[in-house]
């Protein structure tokens, strides 16, 4: 029963992810109690699973990394939780509300399901490969916007003027186009990693998380998150942002690059 | 007499100092009574943004070094040894050249910005109230006018030209893309930051007024559509701004680098654009440093304007050449000038002789008729008239060459005096 709730709690801390990305493009907080809600929601469920494992085996159920994960994820949940009814600072909830949504669904598949019809299974698969293409576009034109944002950046600082022939475009409008890509990226990346997680568990069971290249998959999708919480809280730009979204895009070609015998991984 | 003017420039001497030598309009006469003290007969003294300059008008005795004594002595910080280097001293016919093409604003950091003719306007009305304008100074600077106005409108030097307040608008565009809702703080008053409020409006952007008298604050607010802000607290409202100008004659900084670091962390580091116009600075020049922050000072902005000087080069040359024609027609005309008292004072001595001739040997002729009488007067006329041809037509051709050597005229005038035993006017 404890991995139905723990299901149950994965889905609901899905609505705060969706409010994050919503809040990407809005800036509107508008939602956030409702996902606020359904956050807390979330957590009793995850309690509720954590107990009932805890009942089963007579200890803290921390055997292994999908129980880690879990207790982890309701721990994170707990203190932001806290810190909100503290000090009302929602500001948080744009980096929280995704991790914890990813830590707990690593641990909801601790146990495998039945195999699923290829076609389904390719589904999953096509998905999640276009949506981390399109999300890496996204990202390459956001570093791509960032440079240029240095080069303009300089040039104003060093009040050089350059004939208006060959002008860069000016910075607020550069900083337009990298919040929007990067977030754009940031939505289809995060989807990816979704599709992937879910396509990785019906593929290969419990075994997935044991992949150095799913592994690193999350660890640049960390990155990235930690790249927009950055700009949406501390105001990141310019220089910072720059190099950050480089990283990112630097982490991502690795990524690939490790994904580049998927064909011999999926066959296995 | 002679015209001798002497000062700073934008091109000549940085900021820094030109910001110690600067005047207000109320420490002008000071600097005028120096140059009256060390024998200037005339003199006018302008203090702008970009040029602190004094002119005079003197007798050949004076020197230059005179000039720039005065034009140091009320600035207690001022070295003249330290300004020196920066400085430059023009006599004579350069000087009216110099002065008309400041008056057309061809010496302007921004070519044909249009300023640059009310502040020399000013200069002038403050030198005449003070009592320090006479004929030479007079006839020099309602000429620069009148050049000015002439190069305006017979070239397109206005037309392409941006002031320093538009070339501050086209910075901001470079920063933020559209002006649209941004908002803008002016910090005190001056005809270029109301400029560059006027067109921020035409933008789009939202103006806030700032003054340390609360009614000239308020007046702005009112002629912008905008908002007025306290004085005291703009600092700390510093945030929600994304522009500020400030142009206001506060000695010190209003603006310091840590005002300014609170207020980009407060705003999450979105870029502020600072333009200081006021000579001495408002802002903290270390400001520069701070990410995000974009500090232009007067000097910053020329080299924007310097931009489009490429294009405006063929006009200023066609300016000149008029300022060139202008310099001539005036310089026969004071040259006359020098002349034009000698032969006054000839023609009355000559007529005072006839009209003594014709008293003392009139009554020996008796009765005369109507037309006798007409005759004797024609006749007495012609001779004294023949008499003066000569001397008067070579002082007048004399005058009138151009590019000889200057003091021919008055040599000649001078000897015309002796020789006539003219009374010195």
């Amino acid at each position: 029963m404890s991995v139905l709730w723990l299901r149950t709690a994965a889905a609901l801390y899905g609505c705060g992810l969706l409010y994050a990305m919503i809040y990407l493009f809005r800036k509107s907080t508008r939602l956030f109690h409702p996902a606020l809600i359904a956050f807390g929601a979330g957590a009793i469920f995850h309690l509720v699973s954590i107990a009932e494992l805890w009942a089963e085996t007579g200890h803290l159920p921390l055997n292994n990394f999908y129980e880690t994960s879990s207790v982890c994820a309701f721990l994170i949940a707990l203190l932001f939780l806290i810190a909100y009814t503290r000090y009302q600072i929602s500001v948080f909830s744009v980096c929280i509300f995704p991790l914890v949504f990813f830590m707990t669904m690593i641990g909801a598949t601790e146990f495998p399901v039945a195999k699923w019809s290829p076609v389904a299974r390719n589904t999953w698969l096509v998905i999640h490969i276009s949506t981390v293409l399109i999300g890496y576009a996204a990202l390459i034109f956001a570093a791509m916007a960032s440079v240029y944002y240095l080069l303009q950046e300089r040039q104003l600082k060093r009040k050089e003027v350059t004939p208006s022939a060959n002008r860069l475009p000016p910075l607020g409008t550069l900083d337009t186009i990298i919040s929007q890509s990067m977030n754009t990226g940031f939505v289809f990346v995060t989807i990816g990693t979704i599709t992937g997680v879910v396509w990785a568990f019906i593929e290969s069971g419990t075994g997935w998380i044991g992949n150095p290249k799913i592994a690193f998959f999350l660890f640049t999708w960390a990155v990235y998150l930690a790249m927009i919480f950055l700009r949406v809280s501390a105001g990141w730009r310019g220089r910072r942002i720059a190099w950050l979204a480089v990283t990112v895009l630097g982490c991502s070609l690795i990524t690939w690059a490790t994904h580049a015998t998927l064909g011999s991984f999926w066959q296995r | 007499m002679r015209l001798v003017v002497a000062g700073v420039n934008h091109r000549t001497a940085p900021v820094e100092l030109r910001e110690k030598l600067a005047y207000r309009a109320d420490e002008i006469p000071a600097a005028l009574i120096e140059a009256q003290a060390r024998g200037a007969k005339e003199a006018i003294l302008l203090s702008t943004c970009n040029r602190v300059e004094l002119t005079a008008a003197a007798g050949d005795d004076f020197s230059n070094e005179m000039l720039l004594e005065a034009l140091v002595a009320s600035r207690g910080g001022v070295v003249l040894e330290d300004l020196r280097p920066h400085l430059y001293r023009l006599e004579d016919s350069a000087a009216i050249r110099h002065l008309f093409r400041v008056a057309a604003s061809l010496d302007s950091m921004i070519v044909g910005e249009p300023q640059i003719l009310g502040q020399l306007k000013q200069a002038y009305a403050l030198a005449r109230d003070h009592g320090s304008v006479g004929t030479v100074l007079e006839a020099v600077l309602t000429r620069a006018f009148s050049v000015a106005k002439r190069i305006r409108s017979e070239t397109e030097i206005g037309r392409n030209a941006v002031s320093v307040s538009y070339a501050a608008v086209e910075l901001a565009r470079e920063i933020f893309g559209s002006l649209h809702k941004k908002r803008v703080l002016i910090v005190g008053a001056g005809k270029m930051s109301e400029g560059a409020a006027r067109h921020l409006l035409n933008a789009g952007a939202e103006i806030f007024v700032t003054n340390r008298t609360p009614e000239r604050a308020l007046e702005m607010a009112r002629l912008f559509h905008g908002e007025a802000m306290r004085y005291e607290v703009f600092p700390q409202r510093l945030a929600e701004l994304d522009i500020v100008i400030t142009s206001s004659a506060a000695p010190e900084h209003v603006l310091t680098r840590e005002t300014v670091r609170r207020a980009l962390e407060a705003r999450k580091n979105q870029p502020i654009f600072l333009i200081d116009i006021a000579v001495p600075r408002n802002i903290d020049p270390t400001v520069e440093t701070l990410e995000h922050a974009f500090l232009y000072d007067i000097d910053d902005l020329k080299r924007l304007a310097d931009r489009n000087l490429e294009s405006r080069r063929g006009i200023a040359l066609e300016a000149e050449s008029i300022v060139t024609e202008e310099v001539e027609r005036l310089e026969a005309k004071l040259r006359e000038r020098e002349v034009g008292p000698v032969i006054v004072s000839l023609q009355e001595q000559l007529e005072a002789i006839r009209q003594d001739a014709l008293g003392k040997h009139r009554t020996r002729l008796g009765n005369l008729t109507d037309e006798q009488e007409k005759a004797l007067e024609a006749l007495t006329r012609a001779i004294v008239n023949k008499i003066a041809h000569g001397p008067i037509s070579e002082m007048r051709r004399e005058a009138a060459e151009q590019g000889g050597e200057a003091p021919r005229e008055a040599e000649l005038a001078s000897v015309v005096r002796r020789m006539f035993r003219l009374r010195e006017r």
